[in-house]
């Protein structure tokens, strides 16, 4: 696994559990060997630990403590002095943005809380790697962009994340990498880039006359796929195969619209989205 | 001379700073959770009301040892018919209070980490299982030794300085006290401690650990005293007590005997077996107490 | 003929009226009046705002303090045919121990007077369930017993299906499937009223959004027509040209450009007038011989929308 932001994707019992037990030490692998960086897991699994950062997707908090007390006692757990353990608290806290609300036992939080906390434990021994399982679980849209910005975040503090997932859009979004998983083989690894592959279309999309279009498109000679709506005078995008040069094609695309004075809403190329990527299994 | 330009003005603070300071292995690790746990059950950094019971026990142990002193000292020149000062021996293992006290605390310390799923957060860390069971006996068992021993030493030093012969003749006359005691409160705090955390590990709610250390010892206690009465298994009925063991064990410590009062008095070998089941029962609760949490062992 | 408020839809099914529900001093829901159809309509909102409410009072599992709630003929809390209507799959709860995902669908079945001895076994074929029918529910993960409880509530065939957060727990293939599923649904004709926290899934799975804020009705209507509404903010539309600085400098020139950021080959384009800027663009290109790579609009999706909504 390299460096930076890796997303971890698989269906259920994929064994994406398995791979973190592994990784912390909790588990011992049947056959091979398991290294963190850089350091050999299952001969000296307390070592490895100290190099890792571990957010648990289930709720994990003692609930009668205050956020700042359970953050600081686990980063004595991990090995801080008490001195240096508050203090390390005190600016994860800051990182994830709880303000007074730290000083307030867990129990009163709500789900967003909550997650930044877990998120804070799991960096208050300033790790080399973080594993986050489902950090977005149960988060609103607003908690999910917060929490995703901060996870992008850790990268440009020298903090590697594997981060487990099920919404492939969080993956897409903030991983450089991708691990598939699938009954508990590696069926994919690459970068993100890649699997988002192109399809050799592009999708144009206007507010009005796509019928138009289309067919001054098809006299010109292109392949137009229809895509919604198709009648005269209605908004609507379609797909227009460009093959290996596409230039010409988008030139004339461009002219056609010209020419006709339709509005260009959106002219975009066809890439594959993460979601067909893994179902179709995952070509390079 | 060299010219240094200085720059006009840098950022310093990017929302995180990398920590370079001192890490601390298993070691600190386990003292750290030593002293979580301990503080956890006296009920420091929690509410008054996590207080009410450490420092209420505290006071029910330690107030009538006082009281007694203060009598002895207040009537030192003319003596009370019938007052006595407490023997060291009576006043180890004020049994009923520490029951009290480690059937509420064993759980505290115990079942939450497993009810609120903390176990793997904990298990995270560089910590085995193995770490985590001696952080909890440590703390329990420390918690259990200071408030059986506050009382004792209250007791000495107050007939020290009330001693009709001087202070310094008194602690003559008993220093063996000053190991007996000691010994005498470790080996009640250990037994408690690792008998109320075994049974707490079986489960994850404290309200049926604590049930379930009074029901082990009720029950321990009513099958030795059917066994005493029945007068079966040549007369070691009171062995099964699983309560007085360590009393027994006092015993021994402070008078190389059993005591005659006992109800093992005159039971042959009784002694010696006493001191084997108090350790089987101490080997066991630790038995169950490693494998609970055996599967954070690496 | 009046154009219907967007809040409202032409052929209702559910229609909500002035109802306003509180918990104690908590006002759950603030007169909120909508209504929804045939087809699947999506309910957004921050933590809190009152969707569970809305989703419950829906299906007359409790009572509004003030207005009215109407579904499919009739009040659900007091006519009880109603409720043979009416589909719930509520956010994960847990299940008595033991129960098997048959043994849940017959149950429902059974309540609802379902004849048709194959329905059960069909629906647990179509949520994917089917081999693990006879398997008791709590060993399952979150994602399966949700699924267990789609094809409960879809056994008595209903025509208001109602799915709070169906799709937590789920993997990307379950997710898949079950929003093919939901939107099949939609397409025969139910009403189905999904509520999630996943904008982009959101964004596939209805075409009609209602959101919920603090209580209240924030927006109603197609996504894209709410962000037409939302007429007080510039758009931001990006063009990816080549050359790029050729087009910015064709593009400033145009009234409909109001700001214009430049970043290597990207154009961020600020405007108040989208509509005028999407006809000049193809022929402000053309004559400035630029190539266009991309024209994408940035605050389009659920995400840009709810952001806006929320703030």
């Amino acid at each position: 696994m390299p460096r930076g932001l890796v997303g971890l994707v698989g269906a259920n019992g994929a064994g994406k559990t398995t791979l973190f037990r592994l990784l912390l030490g909790l588990a011992r692998p049947t056959e091979g060997t398991v290294e963190v960086c850089g350091h050999p897991v299952v001969s000296d699994p307390i070592g490895a630990r100290g190099r890792l950062g571990y957010m648990p997707e289930h709720d994990c908090l003692p609930l009668d403590q205050s956020a700042a007390d359970v953050v600081a006692t686990l980063g004595e757990l991990s090995g801080l002095p008490a001195r240096a353990a508050r203090q390390r608290a005190s600016e994860v806290l800051d990182l994830v943005g709880l303000d007074e609300a730290r000083f307030r036992p867990v129990g009163g939080f709500s789900t967003g809380m909550r997650q930044r906390v877990k998120l804070a434990q799991s960096l208050v021994a300033d790790p080399e790697l973080a594993l986050l399982d489902e950090p977005t679980a149960g988060l609103d849209p607003t908690g999910r962009e917060e929490m995703l910005v901060l996870v992008a975040r850790l990268a440009s503090f020298g903090i590697s994340v594997l981060l487990a997932t099920h919404l492939l859009d969080d993956v897409a979004r903030v991983c450089d990498h991708v691990l598939m998983l699938d009954a508990g083989r590696l069926v994919v690894a690459g970068p993100t880039e890649t699997l988002l592959h192109q399809t050799g279309k592009f999708t144009v999309e206007v507010n009005a006359g796509v019928g138009r279009l289309t067919r001054a498109l098809t006299e010109r000679g292109l392949t137009v796929v229809a895509g919604e709506a198709a009648m005269d005078g209605e908004a609507g995008a379609i797909d227009v195969v460009v093959g290996p040069d596409a230039e010409p094609v988008l030139d004339t695309i461009r002219d056609v619209l010209a020419d006709l004075g339709l509005p260009l809403h959106r002219l975009s190329s066809r890439a594959a989205s993460l979601d067909e990527a893994f179902s179709g299994g995952g070509e390079l | 001379m060299t010219e240094v330009r200085a720059a006009r003005g840098a950022v310093y603070d990017r929302g995180y700073r990398p920590y370079d300071g001192a890490r601390g292995g298993r070691r600190a690790a386990v003292l750290a959770l030593y002293k979580a746990s301990i503080r956890r059950a006296i009920g420091l950094r929690r509410t008054w009301r996590q207080k009410v019971l450490p420092f209420g026990l505290l006071a029910v142990v330690s107030i009538p040892a006082a009281v007694n002193v203060g009598i002895g000292y207040a009537t030192r020149n003319s003596p009370l018919e019938g007052f006595s000062f407490f023997t060291y021996r009576e006043y180890v293992g004020v049994s009923s209070s520490l029951l009290l006290f480690v059937a509420v605390c064993a759980p505290d310390v115990i079942c939450p980490d497993r009810r609120q799923r903390v176990l793997p957060l904990i298990f995270a860390r560089p910590l085995t299982g193995s770490d985590y069971v001696l952080a909890k006996l440590g703390a329990i068992g420390t918690i259990v030794f200071a408030f059986s021993f506050l009382p004792q030493v209250l007791l000495f030093v107050g007939q020290t300085l009330v001693s009709k012969d001087g202070s310094l003749e008194y602690v003559k006359d008993n220093a063996d006290v000053l190991w007996k005691v000691p010994v005498a409160v470790l080996a009640l705090a250990a037994y408690y401690a690792a008998l109320s955390l075994a049974v707490s590990s079986l489960t994850a709610r404290r309200v049926v650990a604590g049930a379930a250390v009074f029901g082990v010892t009720i029950i321990s206690s009513i099958v030795a005293a059917i066994l005493h009465e029945a007068d079966a298994v040549g007369g070691r009925g009171p062995l099964f007590n699983v309560l007085g063991l360590p009393l027994l064990v006092r015993d021994l410590i402070f008078e190389g005997h059993l005591h005659e009062e006992s109800d093992l008095a005159g039971v042959a070998g009784a002694g010696a077996l006493a001191v084997a089941v108090y350790f089987a029962v101490l080997a066991l609760s630790v038995g169950v107490l490693l494998w609970r949490y055996r599967w954070a062992e690496p | 003929m009046t154009q219907l408020d967007p809040a409202f839809v032409p052929d209702p099914t559910v229609v909500v009226s002035g109802v306003s529900v509180f918990f104690g001093p908590k006002v759950a829901l603030a007169e909120m009046s909508c209504s929804f159809g045939p087809g699947v309509t999506g309910l957004l909102g921050p933590n809190g705002a009152g969707k569970t409410t809305l989703m419950r009072a829906i299906t007359g599992l409790l009572s509004v303090s003030t207005g009215q709630v109407w579904v499919a003929g009739g009040d659900p809390r007091r006519v009880r045919s109603v409720q043979g209507h009416i589909g719930l799959v509520p956010e994960d709860e847990a299940v008595p121990g033991g129960l098997t995902p048959r043994d849940l669908v017959r149950y429902r079945a059974a309540l609802h007077s379902v004849t048709d001895r194959e329905a059960p076994d069909r629906w647990l074929a179509v949520v994917g369930l089917l081999d693990v029918a006879d398997r008791a529910m709590d060993g399952f993960s979150k994602g399966m017993r949700q699924r267990a409880k789609v094809a409960a509530a879809l056994v008595s065939n209903p025509t208001v299906l109602i799915l709070d957060e169906p799709l937590n727990g789920a993997d990307p293939v379950q997710r898949a499937n079950l929003i093919r599923l939901f939107r099949q649904l939609g397409d025969q004709g139910r009403t189905v009223l999904v509520s999630s926290h996943v904008l982009y899934e959101v964004e596939r799975l209805a075409e009609r959004v209602v959101v919920l804020v603090r209580g209240r009705l924030a927006a109603a209507g197609d996504r894209r027509a709410i962000r037409d509404a939302m007429a007080d903010r510039p758009r931001r539309v990006l063009v990816r040209a080549d050359p790029p600085r050729v087009l910015a400098a064709a593009l400033v020139g145009h009234e409909a450009v109001g700001g214009l950021e430049v970043d290597g080959d990207r154009l961020t384009v600020a405007t108040r007038r989208a509509g005028d800027l999407a006809l000049a663009l193809p022929g402000l290109a053309r004559t400035a011989g630029v190539r266009l790579w991309e024209v994408r609009p940035l605050d389009e999706s659920l995400e840009a929308l709810f952001r806006e909504l929320v703030r």
